[in-house]
């Protein structure tokens, strides 16, 4: 399931929600992407995350569909939001279902990567007096 | 064909989308070109860097793919989600 959203999202329902559709998951990987207040050494103050939300779904659901090729799974999440988001708050869940953790693990990692490589979304972030638009490099990805 | 601009291209286009009909914009190469023109700053971004990333109703393109009236193109800089 993708969710392209400006809501924050609590990750026990998120996860709750979809454990309760299957009774076969023996492993649950997460990830959590989070505003952080340094950046570069620059006081963050805030971001705005814009979005392509057609082709991000798009992109979203075939990085999804790789990784059910590459790994067993039983489920997938992703949750991207857009907007203007402040420090510590958060902007992405990743969470893989499967039967072991390796599948789950391992499949949640190749989504963030991919995500951080294809998915189109962009993030300006906003220090004291100043703002930037960031970009993902292979040191961020 | 409709064109949209995403991120800080934004700032260079000053709108996010356009529509165009020109018989000269046939393919991707045609496409920049009419860019370039009509937005001198984007051409560096385009040609030189090359960091803007081009797709076709959705889709990443890196070639020079046929254009039609129908198509949707976005333009837009290297991504940052995550």
């Amino acid at each position: 399931m993708i969710k392209i959203q400006k809501e924050d999202f609590n990750l026990e329902n998120e996860i709750s929600f979809i454990k309760s559709q299957h009774s076969n998951i023996g492993a649950v990987s997460t990830f959590v992407g989070y505003v952080r207040n340094i950046n570069d050494k620059k006081n963050v103050t805030s971001i705005d995350l814009e979005v392509y939300p057609e082709m991000a779904e798009k992109s979203l659901l075939e990085i999804c569909d790789q990784a059910k090729k590459n790994w067993k799974l039983i489920d997938i999440l992703v949750i991207h939001r857009f907007g203007a988001l402040n420090v510590n708050q958060k902007i992405v869940l990743v969470a893989t279902f499967a039967i072991h953790r390796h599948d789950s693990m391992a499949a949640c990692n190749y989504i963030m990567d991919y995500l951080k490589q294809d998915a189109p979304f962009w993030k300006k972030e906003y220090y004291d007096n100043d703002y930037k638009w960031l970009q993902n490099t292979t040191k961020t990805i | 064909m409709k064109i949209r601009y995403f991120a800080w291209l934004k700032n260079i286009t000053n709108t996010d989308s356009e529509e165009f009909n020109e018989p000269s914009i046939r393919d991707v190469d045609s496409l920049k070109i009419f860019l370039c023109n009509k937005y001198p700053k984007l051409d560096p971004y385009i040609n030189k860097e090359k960091i803007v990333r081009i797709a076709i109703n959705l889709e990443y393109t890196t070639t020079n793919d046929k254009l039609s009236f129908s198509d949707e193109v976005a333009l837009f800089p290297p991504v940052s989600g995550g």
